[in-house]
């Protein structure tokens, strides 16, 4: 038997006031359902005799500041606090908004906090802070910036084949770099993914396991088998493409402001070329180093937009 | 026993060449019967022999166990061994050694893996055996072992949440009383759980156990828009002393995840998504001087625990020092007039806890509590006339938890008329009432120093007094059925803080511990 059971709905489902135009509505339900008499009502109104100032939150309760929340990986500790997160689709809607301006604090999160199950989500600022905002997921946060005032962005021709050289080529690539190279797995991914999540060995072993092999998972759904090298040949491929498509711009399309299609490559080339990383086994660092206008478009956002 | 006859003998012959479940039935009968025949001829011939002989210079030669055959030698030995004079300083007297006699019985029978009843046999050795002495008796035990494995499925329809569960039990699974349970269960709200338990007791005795467990579960906490994943295991050492109250020291290891948040869940909660490792050493004492738990007219119950997490050697990613206390007493209320009991009594229910922030390891602050720490407080099995966890601080729909409460109620239970105080149904009319609150720092966000958590919990504690507790009051109708208690209820908030969940009108509960 269960020692903390709850009740029931009662027949009167007044709530201490908490929105005022709910319990209107709720009043005007219940009296058509149990047609409470109107006497009996007037003193349910009175109670309850007395309203207090509301519970202060605990400690880890985040302060509400009304202000865009961007829920991000990101490194711990105030110093990067603003920097770039080291996952790239959290670092892509990260660079994204703020190519378009958006006012944003970002906070360490990590996926058991997003509505979809995968970071990032943006919280927009809200007025009331106990009033709950519904959470932007990644897909919908292009959209939410139109509506937010931002321009919308032309589509470019042959775009979609070049977001599908950094959506797939690309990606597959870092997946096999970051979490099935043995070497760059302990060396980066453990420090960053892992072991912030707990102190406790057995859990970071778990955890571990469960990131290579949803990984491996990831890649076997468009691979029969799992080639590294192979992966890493069409990567160096698809960074060639890039770097011919972007030739001496100054970002992709000829365009005089980063968009989306910067902020999708940038996620990548950023993490790849992050001195701070200590990659073991460099070898996508070294194939993109091979292209100087790709390392600049790199320095030139990140100067841009990340110098604190 | 030979006395039954060849008669008697014949007729069981005849049944078993039959096999209906009917003959099967009565045969069975047929032998308990008998079997209560003797049981009943040796008591009486216990009586006689006490009577004669209670001052009798006695002593046991040997204790013999029979039909255990699946025990073990040692472990036995150890319950029996008390009684052998050859580990007494002086024989018995007649009566004596009766009393001894039943209490290696009780104990026998108190490990739960005998079908009841267990029958004495005392008898005077063979004089041909040179090792007796004249004043020797030998004690016979005669048990029936219960089956080894029990299994049980069936589906549990509480209130607000409906499960279905299946439950294997493998019984003195090693000769020693050892029971291996294992339970698995899926239901609505707690989503899905199973328990693997190894219960034993130790150095055969049966007011001492030690337990270990494995759990691995999911549960949706709608009061706070998520659900969290346990898996991990634990086990303590329990045991009862001589005055009746059950002590429990144990160690918990578990693996909490925060996960599965509703769209709308508050920031406070989205906070505390992830993983933690709560590693922890507990007490908890209990002691209940009830007439009756669930609707109790005179006595005292009390439970205090206490659980220390992450400090020092325990590590893990919480610490604190985290205290309860919980106690009812119950007065019996005589009516003028009225002779003897008149069904009506008083129970007062007192409640506190408090959750101390502790430093990990070798971070020089302490860790602000988790959502999965704090308490939780409101609810038809607390405080009545609140939401499940409806007090307390609240981040939007969100009951958040915190880390000191005080709760109390006072419940005047009243026989109903023509129903009579026989019946376990009684009329209550109650008011009840408490706290909820959190340590915070107000000037600053993240960790506090020591200093300030000291503080911090002084000024909560002090806060616990201003002003009114949260306070509901109302009556209905109790029914304590022997597995759980009901509750019927109609209340209303007499003093309520902001945003904290109140209910107004009828609210139903079910439990086996209500404030």
């Amino acid at each position: 038997m269960n020692d903390n059971d709850c009740g029931t709905d009662d027949t009167d489902s007044l709530k201490t006031t908490r929105n005022p135009n709910k319990t209107k509505a709720q009043e005007t339900l219940t009296r058509s359902w149990w047609s409470l008499p109107q006497p009996i009502r007037h003193i349910f109104d009175r109670f309850p005799l007395v309203t207090y100032p509301e519970n202060e939150l605990p400690q880890r309760a985040p302060r509400h500041q009304n202000e865009n929340v961007l829920y991000i990986f990101q490194k711990q500790g105030p110093q990067s606090r603003d920097g770039p997160s080291f996952n790239p689709s959290c670092l892509k809607w990260q660079a994204y908004l703020k190519f378009h301006g958006i006012p944003l604090r970002t906070r360490t999160s990590n996926n058991h906090a997003s509505p979809t199950g995968a970071l990032p989500f943006l919280l927009p600022a809200s007025q009331d802070p106990r009033k709950p905002v519904v959470p932007v997921p990644a897909n919908r946060i292009a959209r939410w910036v139109v509506s937010q005032g931002g321009k919308e962005e032309a589509v470019q021709i042959r775009q979609d084949a070049y977001t599908a050289l950094i959506d797939h080529v690309i990606r597959s690539a870092w997946l096999y770099y970051l979490y099935l190279d043995e070497d760059n797995f302990q060396a980066v991914a453990w420090p960053l993914y892992v072991a912030t999540t707990s102190t406790s060995y057995a859990i970071r072993a778990s955890l571990a396991h469960q990131l290579r092999h949803a990984a491996r998972e990831e890649l076997l759904k468009t691979n029969t088998v799992i080639d590294g090298q192979e992966l890493y040949r069409n990567a160096e491929a698809a960074f060639q493409a890039l770097s011919t498509l972007l030739g001496d711009n100054k970002f992709f399309f000829g365009q005089t402001t980063p968009g989306l299609f910067d902020a999708s490559l940038f996620a990548y080339t950023q993490i790849i070329l992050d001195e701070n990383l200590g990659w073991k086994q460099p070898t996508l660092k070294f194939a993109l180093q091979a292209h100087g206008n790709l390392v600049r478009h790199r320095a030139r956002l990140m100067s841009g937009f990340f110098s604190a | 026993m030979a006395d039954s006859g060849a008669a008697s003998e014949e007729t069981i012959f005849q049944l078993l060449k039959k096999a209906d479940p009917k003959e099967l039935e009565q045969r069975q009968q047929a032998i308990n019967e008998k079997r209560h025949k003797t049981f009943e001829l040796t008591q009486q011939r216990l009586a006689e022999l006490i009577d004669q002989n209670s001052t009798l210079p006695t002593t046991v030669s040997s204790v013999t166990v029979l039909g255990a055959s699946n025990t073990r030698h040692g472990f036995l030995k150890r319950v029996v061994d008390p009684l052998l004079s050859a580990n007494r300083s002086r024989p018995y007297t007649q009566s004596e050694l009766i009393h001894e006699v039943a209490n290696a019985a009780t104990r026998l029978r108190r490990f739960g893996i005998y079908h009841e009843p267990i029958s004495v046999y005392l008898d005077k050795p063979a004089k041909t055996d040179p090792t007796t002495t004249p004043t020797d008796v030998a004690v016979y035990y005669s048990v029936k072992e219960r089956s080894r494995i029990f299994a049980k499925t069936g589906t549990d329809l509480g209130n607000a949440e409906g499960s279905a569960y299946a439950n294997v039990q493998w019984r003195n699974l090693f000769g020693g009383a050892e029971t291996l349970d294992v339970n698995a269960s899926v239901g609505t709200r707690t989503r899905s759980s199973y328990q693997a338990l190894f219960d034993t007791p130790v150095l055969s005795n049966p007011d001492i156990h030690f337990q270990a467990a494995g759990v691995q579960s999911a549960t949706q906490k709608v009061f706070a828009s998520h659900e969290e994943v346990l898996k991990g295991g634990w086990s303590k050492l329990r045991w009862v002393t001589s005055t009746g109250s059950l002590h429990e020291i144990g160690y918990n290891g578990l693996w909490r995840q925060i996960t599965g948040l509703s769209q709308n869940a508050s920031t406070t909660v989205k906070s505390e998504a992830g993983d933690s490792f709560k590693s922890s050493i507990s007490h908890s004492w209990s002691a209940d001087w009830r007439d009756n738990p669930s609707l109790p007219s005179r006595g005292y119950y009390a439970k205090t625990t206490a659980e220390l997490a992450g400090w020092g050697p325990l590590r893990g990613d919480v610490a604190f020092f985290k205290s309860e206390l919980e106690t009812q007493s119950a007065l019996p209320i005589p009516l003028p007039g009225v002779k003897g009991d008149s069904g009506i009594s008083l129970t007062t229910g007192f409640r506190a806890g408090l959750l101390y922030p502790l430093a990990l390891g070798s971070s020089p602050n302490p860790e602000p509590s988790r959502i999965n720490d704090r308490f939780q407080l409101g609810g038809p099995n607390d405080v009545r006339g609140f939401r499940l966890s409806g007090l307390g601080p609240h981040d939007g729909p969100d009951a958040v938890g915190g880390d000191i409460y005080a709760a109390g109620s006072a419940n005047l239970l009243l026989p109903l008329p023509k129903v009579g105080k026989d019946k376990p149904l009684r009329f209550q009319a109650f008011v009840n009432g408490g706290r909820l609150l959190a340590v915070r720092n107000p000037e600053k966000e993240g960790p506090m120093t020591h200093q300030e958590v000291k503080q911090s919990v002084s000024n909560a504690i002090h806060e616990l007094s201003n002003g009114l507790p949260t306070i509901s009051a109302g009556f209905g109708l109790v029914y304590a059925h022997p597995v759980a208690r009901f509750e019927l209820n109609f209340s209303l908030p007499l003093v309520v803080r902001k945003y904290e969940e109140a209910r107004k009108g009828v609210s139903f509960g079910i439990g086996i511990n209500f404030l």
